[in-house]
């Protein structure tokens, strides 16, 4: 049934983009009905920069990885611009499509994105159009098993972004001195009391930080229901009203009573390390695993998520409508969903960063690729996946924490 | 003096000033949006964040000024001057940023400072919940503050007092107050000091300007919730809401209020609290006294504030090569270099800044010499205060001019763009260096050089530039440490793809392990010194050695 839906699904995709091409600027043309083989001998010799977040040297040593296959494999050069926040890349767009910016006229050739961004990014048209369930590649991406690579927070990806790599909010702390560590929102508030001052999250808007609200949220909601739709302004107080009762009770007992809140997971990890903060939090399933590997933290700290399930979900690649070398940047999402650079992807001591394809349809040689033992650090017994709440609910809910605890 | 002031001078005009005053119109521009003020008025952070503002900036201005004219008193008094402005240039070229992380490095609840003293004297297990790490009263940034602007005070201050007509009334004057029985310290206070303070008001208008304005070292090392008005400015021109953006020029317009409306405030007291001679010649210390106390105590600030530069250089040495590191541990348990691998495998980072920092400095110093060479005194004087603009705008509000005109060129993100940027602000600090000695030049030189029948070119290029080879070089030195030190620009300006030490060490403070931040941070610290090391081993006083026969 769902197999069913999803090919009625990119039929009428197809139907719409071609139509679409018809209509629209002549770039939609190439970009829909080029083959493989002319978009690959375009990509040759383009320059390809991708902004992306860059708060972990991993992430960005991987990128360097990437650079040095693309340009020997497809002559592509790639260029990391290195960003803190994907806001910026999105602000960055859209003066440049207030300034006039056309096709091939922009900054931004790549972008890792998902959630409020992308929604952000779709809905003003700064994006290429349909280009991502094209690519050769997407043919192993597991759609059925991880739903999350063509919905983004909720919101459809039509073929605007690529899947890159999976997520799940994940906690982590020295199992010395936290032996058995909280499973809810409820547990995690009595630890807090017992051992006031050792726990907190980062400052929204950063986005571990709106996801540990967004946790919460989820925790303490009535009905689970209405966060797959986006808020209705009448009911948001109502419905986020049980989530600030909670937070105006943890706060207290955080690090610095919650009057202050650190700027990232990073800092958090940095403090967790010292022995300052009890637990930290991530996104990323393997950071502890490897961090352990970087000897940054000691070897006998464990990661878990909540025994109910946290919130997890697809970060993805895009191409901005006035990208230089959208063929280029093609050829690298393509290539960032190889089984080779997945499976690089997924080592504990590159990344750790988990694959979206689906390892029933790789060849046994392209599934050998990926690790399989567990190492120090790994989440022991991985919890339910929840969905991310509609991305239309981030910014209401981050203006109001800003509000409440920002000044 | 010119011999033709006319086109050239115009030229080297319109080279800057084009520049130059369309990005202060573009920054003035984006002020006139009375939706924005009106979002700035009405949005939470706004008032307690401009109270931060006046409290860091002016606390800090404060307690510059007055230790600045503590150890300048100890220091005159005991003709320990030349001792103490020897160590100055590298104070000097630390940049601000990296001077915040390695003091966080040693004042944080887990750094060295509380290291050092547990658990034996404070028991103290696991680092203490304290809040002195971007503590909500400012007092970090205030000290990081404090311990960058004394030393550029003290500088500018020896400056004046090297001046060898001056340092001679001045010493003249102070004996003579002696003589009628004035202590050392009150004599000091009494006489040299209002001649003096004066004589410092642009330094420190510059220092309180910085206070009140400064980005980098108050994302590191001020508070977070609520932050100082320029942070709130710089998080919101980052905004991707436009509206936002609006609301952050705002408050850069707010922040050169604030500039304005304190300085003149200073000024008012400054002449409100002038004191005559007023007989009150205080305790004449016996020479025992002043050998035991007096001495000591301006000796063991000084020292102290070496030794705190020490420990933040040392400090951000080992963090760079730092592993795991539990708590009350002196050293790391791991040493790695992993953080210098990934240094070096970024090397661009490093090549991007020095080329930019070496791209704008040259720009600058062409253009500086031509100017003072070529464009009629006069000129200069009228013109003097345009050119200084980019210091007095705050960095928040010259950015958002830098980009408009940036944007208009077509050159986001790309090199033109980056040099523009940069040039813009080093070209005032390098004209600012370069100014006294090269005006001051003893134009006697000249007339001998034209009696003798030697070309301009001859003169400039065989007498006159070598004998300013100090001046020359220690301005280059300023400019390119001031390019180094650039956030703002290259972060905004380069559309994010330019990385330099200072945007990697700025960035990576604010979250990422300490050993990256430290290995920037001290990168960012070690460029400017080497360059200020370069300039003093290029100006170094020729030694003419006699043939031994």
């Amino acid at each position: 049934m769902t197999e069913l839906s999803s090919i009625h699904r990119r039929q009428a995709l197809t139907w719409m983009a071609a139509s679409a091409s018809v209509l629209s600027w002549p770039l939609t043309v190439f970009a829909q009905s080029r083959p493989w083989a002319d978009t690959l001998a375009a990509a040759r010799g383009q320059t390809v920069y991708f902004n992306a977040w860059a708060g972990s040297d991993r992430t960005n040593a991987y990128l360097q990885w990437v650079a040095s296959e693309v340009q020997t494999a497809f002559g592509v050069k790639l260029e990391h611009v290195k960003i803190t926040d994907t806001a910026d890349v999105v602000k960055r767009v859209r003066s440049e499509k207030n300034a006039g910016r056309q096709a091939r006229e922009g900054t931004v050739d790549l972008v890792w994105i998902n959630g409020e961004n992308f929604a952000a990014m779709k809905a003003d048209g700064l994006l290429l159009a349909p280009w991502a369930e094209q690519l050769p590649n997407f043919a192993k991406v597991d759609t059925v098993g991880k739903p999350t690579t063509r919905n983004d927070f909720s919101v459809a990806t039509d073929g605007q972004e690529s899947p890159w790599g999976m997520a799940q909010f994940t906690f982590f702390a020295d199992s010395q001195r936290l032996p058995a560590p909280p499973q809810s929102m409820k547990e995690l508030l009595a630890l807090a009391k017992r051992q006031p001052g050792r726990i907190t999250y980062p400052r929204l808007p950063d986005f571990t930080g709106t996801t540990f609200v967004k946790q919460a949220l989820i925790d303490t909601v009535a009905d689970p229901s209405v966060l797959t739709r986006p808020p209705v302004p009448a009911e948001l107080e109502r419905v986020t009203a049980p989530l600030w009762r909670f937070l105006d009770e943890l706060h207290p007992h955080l690090w610095r009573s919650g009057r202050q809140f650190p700027q990232s997971p990073a800092a958090i990890r940095q403090m967790v390390a010292d022995g300052e903060l009890l637990l930290g939090m991530t996104f990323n399933p393997n950071e502890a695993a490897n961090e352990i590997a970087a000897r940054r933290l000691p070897a006998s700290v464990k990661s878990w998520q909540f025994a109910r399930g946290t919130i997890g979900n697809t970060h993805f690649v895009a191409i901005p409508y006035n990208a230089r070398s959208p063929e280029g940047a093609q050829v690298v999402a393509n290539f960032l969903l190889s089984a080779r650079a997945q499976a690089r992807k997924a080592d504990i001591t590159v990344w750790g960063d988990p694959t979206v394809l689906d390892l029933t349809r790789l060849s046994p040689q392209e599934r050998a690729e990926f690790p399989v033992q567990a190492l120090p650090g790994q989440v022991a017994t991985p919890a339910p996946t929840l969905p991310e709440p509609h991305a239309t609910w981030v910014d209401p809910v981050e203006k109001e924490w800003v509000r409440r605890y920002g000044r | 003096m010119s011999p033709h002031p006319g086109w050239v001078a115009s030229l080297l005009l319109a080279v800057v000033l084009l520049p130059l005053l369309s990005v202060a119109w573009l920054a003035l521009e984006s002020l006139n949006n009375p939706t924005a003020w009106w979002a700035l008025w009405t949005a939470p952070q706004t008032v307690s964040a401009v109270a931060l503002t006046l409290w860091t900036g002016l606390a800090s201005t404060t307690l510059a000024w007055w230790i600045s004219g503590w150890l300048l008193a100890q220091g005159f008094i005991r003709h320990r001057l030349a001792g103490m402005t020897r160590v100055l240039p590298a104070m000097l070229a630390t940049p601000h940023a990296a001077l915040a992380i390695g003091l966080l490095f040693l004042v944080a609840p887990s750094g060295w400072v509380l290291r050092a003293i547990s658990p034996w004297l404070t028991g103290f297990e696991f680092p203490p919940p304290w809040p002195t790490t971007q503590d909500p009263w400012g007092l970090g940034l205030i000290a990081a503050l404090v311990l960058k602007e004394v030393p550029f005070l003290l500088w500018t201050a020896a400056t004046q007092l090297h001046r060898d007509d001056v340092r001679r009334r001045w010493q003249a004057e102070f004996s003579l107050a002696e003589t009628l029985g004035y202590a050392p310290d009150r004599a000091w206070w009494l006489v040299v000091w209002p001649q003096l303070a004066p004589r410092l008001w642009w330094p420190l208008m510059a220092v309180l300007a910085y206070g009140l304005t400064v980005v980098d070292m108050a994302l590191v090392i001020g508070p977070a919730s609520p932050p100082t008005l320029a942070v709130l400015a710089w998080q919101w021109l980052q905004d991707a809401d436009l509206a936002a953006n609006a609301q952050g020029a705002a408050a850069g317009g707010l922040l050169a209020l604030l500039v304005l409306v304190t300085g003149l405030g200073w000024r008012t007291l400054m002449w409100a609290s002038w004191r005559p001679l007023d007989g009150r010649r205080g305790r004449v210390p016996t020479r025992h006294t002043d050998d035991r106390t007096g001495r000591a105590g301006g000796v063991w600030a000084w020292r102290a504030i070496l030794l705190i530069y020490g420990a933040i250089v040392l400090a951000l040495a080992v963090g760079s090569v730092s592993g795991v590191w539990p708590f009350p541990a002196m050293l790391p348990e791991v040493w790695t270099l992993q953080a210098w691998i990934t240094v070096w495998s970024s090397a661009s980072t490093v090549t991007d800044t020095l080329l930019l920092a070496i791209g704008s400095t040259l720009l600058s110093l062409l253009w500086a010499v031509a100017w003072l060479e070529l464009v009629p005194r006069r000129w200069d004087s009228a013109l003097r205060p345009l050119l200084y603009l980019p210091l007095v705008l705050p960095g928040v509000l010259w950015v958002v001019g830098l980009y408009g005109l940036v944007l208009w060129l077509r050159w986001e993100g790309q090199w033109a763009g980056m040099l523009l940027a940069h040039t813009s602000l080093v070209l005032p600090y390098v004209l600012l260096a370069l100014s006294p000695a090269y005006l001051g030049f003893d134009p006697r030189y000249r007339h001998l050089a034209e009696s003798l029948g030697r070309s301009r070119w001859d003169f400039l290029w065989r007498i006159k530039w070598p004998l300013l080879r100090h001046a020359l070089a220690a301005s280059v030195a300023v400019g390119f440490a001031v390019s180094v030190a650039q956030f703002l620009p290259t972060l905004y300006v380069g559309a994010g793809r330019w990385n330099t030490v200072t945007t990697e060490a700025v960035t990576l403070a604010a979250g990422a392990q300490r050993s990256l931040t430290g290995a920037y941070a001290w990168l960012q610290f070690v460029l400017p010194v080497l360059g200020f090391a370069l300039a003093a081993w290029v100006g170094r006083p020729r030694r003419f050695t006699v043939p031994s026969t």
